[in-house]
């Protein structure tokens, strides 16, 4: 990738990084959009996606009927190996259209005012679609995992705490999550590298307009489905190397998160390990 | 995992029923397995061929470019019956192909731009031949509109610059034919996201016709779009334009007659009055009322437009696509190739710009002008191999 990367790399330095304009046409390449664009659609992706994900591996491995528990969770599974396009498919095919006809206006009227939902909407093709695009996917990934770790956890943990006189929650957050939080958040992070990288259903739900403007309702593009769109066609030596230079960049924006995340995780659990005690 | 952790309980917990019916489904899930293979390769066994008997070829030639000419090199492919040869055809886009044949791991290439100055001499002895022309049509979701609406260059780049903002403008409303009325209502300017031929003669039109867009967007296959939305490929620009109540788009003329999407009608440069509906028809003349001279084969590509034509009805937004071939195939490829390969080759070539050409129209693609063809079979009888002139049969 360096070597692919290398007629761009010297000649525009740290302003790749930082322009905010790509220009095949004058020569002109800068990532920044696109990076806040990978940043906020995963971000967002995940605030959806995480409760929505432990809450559903929770209910499934701690309280749903035996009955439910297996097909469910089965499903959840398959969920997980379904091809990216086919979630792309359905956001265009259902989520577009009502983002478009009626979520975006309400939050257009309702939040006008404020910079970060107000704006000119993509006709329903915008960061905050992909997002959601985003947390339908990861999420079977994030609670396949999490019910697995919650499985994990030894019954006698769960036992020790109701017979202690937890109630049946208490003994969930308590004795079991706490047990099985290293898992969580290893299956947090595969949803995220899953969400960073994601490139089809991105594109296109995203509205791919080569800006950052602020607005969630507005389209914008990620670095990976900048590359998507633009590799087939591009010409010319710097024009390549510059999308080249891109995957460079999202392998260090990824790492760098993953950096963060392990860092944070390890923090979480060496510190619940000492207000744990016991 | 779960199997896993199964026997992990089992140890801890006096074992449950449960756990022994999981273990005694491990038979039949192998069967199912096996029953799944077996489908398969019989299925891959069947695509492939290998069931049936084999047309046998004695050379197979691979190809790969623009996305624009797939459906109808494709079908070529399909019809061409000859015992000597096969044509695998990837349409992988123009900016692929170019790299591919230059760097001569494909026989030909197809490109929707004529190569520039820098991709002609990277590689050296390229031939273009033109082949297959392609209008772009503009399309619009106006529900209450029931003529056809009416576009000027100059309207269009103010539209893609995101100076005309509103369908009512008296700049857009004054070329309408008496009768259509255009209703008040934003415009969402709708582009291509994906770097594409379809850009690069859109973009060259709007160059070629407003000061202001040449000198900030410019002309190529990407562009920094100044307003509106991407979407790729012509199949997400044509949805989301049908989705959008007032959208304005831009796909291949073939796109849009393949799938039934309003189209306007664009003005003709040699007369005010003359707003022309993109056709096989118009499109055709506009590359026969060409009024300079094509050069041949080995000749500069790279100034050749056909954008505005000058003749009464042809439609303004046109371009041609080209076929790469080395001129000599001994030297570009060396042993790989032999005199008879090297027949082969031009004889399919030569099929496809003369009997070829039968299939375009039914794929609403413009069949080759008589005046492109011989040109295209001068530049064909002009191949050799390791300098000797190879047979055109």
């Amino acid at each position: 990738m360096f070597t692919g990367a290398s007629p761009s790399l010297p000649r525009f330095g740290l302003r790749f990084l930082f322009g905010v304009v790509w220009d095949p046409v004058h020569g002109i390449f800068g990532v920044a959009p696109e990076i806040l664009g990978t940043l906020v659609t995963s971000g967002i992706a995940l605030l959806i996606s995480v409760p929505l994900s432990i809450g559903a591996a929770i209910f499934l491995s701690e309280h749903a009927p035996a009955w439910l528990r297996d097909p469910v969770g089965y499903v959840i599974e398959l969920l997980a190996a379904v091809p990216s396009v086919v979630f792309g498919f359905w956001g265009l095919a259902v989520l577009v259209p009502l983002m478009q006809g009626s979520v975006d206006p309400w939050l257009q009227s309702a939040f006008g005012w404020s910079p970060l939902l107000g704006g000119p909407n993509g006709g329903g093709r915008n960061i905050l679609t992909a997002s959601v695009v985003l947390a339908v996917m990861v999420t079977p990934t994030i609670s396949a995992v999490t019910r697995e770790s919650l499985a994990a956890v030894p019954r006698d943990q769960r036992e020790a705490a109701l017979s202690l006189g937890a109630t049946r929650w208490e003994a969930t957050r308590l004795a079991v999550l706490r047990y099985a939080r290293t898992g969580i958040f290893g299956g947090i992070i595969l949803g995220l590298g899953r969400a960073l990288g994601e490139t089809m259903a991105v594109t296109m739900t995203i509205g791919n307009k080569n800006a950052f403007s602020g607005s969630l309702i507005s389209p914008g593009q990620t670095m990976s489905s900048l590359i998507a769109n633009e590799f087939t066609e591009a010409t010319g030596k710097l024009y390549v190397s510059a999308l080249v230079e891109i995957g460079l960049v999202l392998l260090l924006v990824t790492l760098l998160v993953n950096i963060v995340a392990r860092l944070l995780v390890w923090r979480v659990v060496r510190g619940g390990a000492v207000a744990g005690g016991a | 995992m779960s199997s896993a952790n199964a026997n992990q309980s089992a140890t801890t917990t006096p074992p449950a029923d449960t756990i022994v019916r999981k273990k005694s489904r491990t038979g039949p899930i192998i069967a199912i397995v096996v029953v799944i293979l077996i489908v398969i390769i019989l299925l891959v066994a069947y695509q492939a061929g290998w069931l049936t008997a084999k047309k046998s070829t004695k050379y197979s030639f691979t190809g790969a470019g623009s996305t624009f000419v797939f459906p109808l090199v494709n079908t070529w492919e399909l019809n061409y019956n000859s015992s000597s040869s096969s044509v695998n055809y990837q349409g992988v886009g123009s900016g692929a192909g170019i790299q591919q044949i230059t760097a001569k791991t494909v026989d030909f290439g197809a490109s929707d731009a004529p190569l520039s100055a820098t991709q002609k001499s990277a590689a050296s002895g390229i031939l273009q031949f033109p082949e297959s022309a392609g209008g772009v049509a503009i399309i619009y979701n106006l529900a209450t509109v029931t003529g056809q609406v009416r576009f000027t260059g100059a309207v269009l780049a103010q539209i893609y610059l995101g100076t005309i903002t509103n369908w009512n403008d008296a700049r857009l409303q004054s070329i309408q034919a008496a009768g259509v009325t255009l209703p008040s209502g934003s415009i969402t300017v709708v582009y291509r996201s994906d770097g594409s031929g379809t850009s690069f003669v859109y973009t060259s039109y709007l160059s070629a016709e407003n000061a202001t867009w040449k000198a900030t967007v410019g002309h190529g296959t990407a562009v920094h779009w100044p307003a509106g939305i991407g979407a790729k490929g012509s199949s997400a620009v044509t949805s989301t334009v049908k989705t959008t109540p007032g959208a304005i788009g831009y796909v291949d003329l073939e796109y849009a007659l393949a799938n039934g999407v309003t189209f306007g009608a664009v003005q003709n440069p040699s007369s005010l009055t003359d707003f022309v509906s993109p056709t096989l028809a118009s499109t055709g003349s506009a590359i026969a009322d060409f009024s300079g001279t094509f050069p041949g084969g080995a000749g500069d590509w790279g100034n050749i437009s056909i954008l505005n034509s000058a003749g009464a009805g042809d439609y303004p937004i046109t371009s041609l696509t080209y076929f790469l071939f080395y001129q000599d195939l001994g030297t570009a490829y060396g042993s790989s190739y032999s005199m008879a390969k090297a027949q082969a080759l031009v004889a399919w070539f030569n099929w496809a710009i003369h009997t070829g050409q039968s299939y375009s129209a039914a794929l609403y693609y413009v069949p080759l002008p008589a005046n492109l063809v011989a040109i295209d079979a001068a530049t064909l009888a002009s191949m050799t191999f390791n300098g000797q002139a190879i047979p055109v049969t």
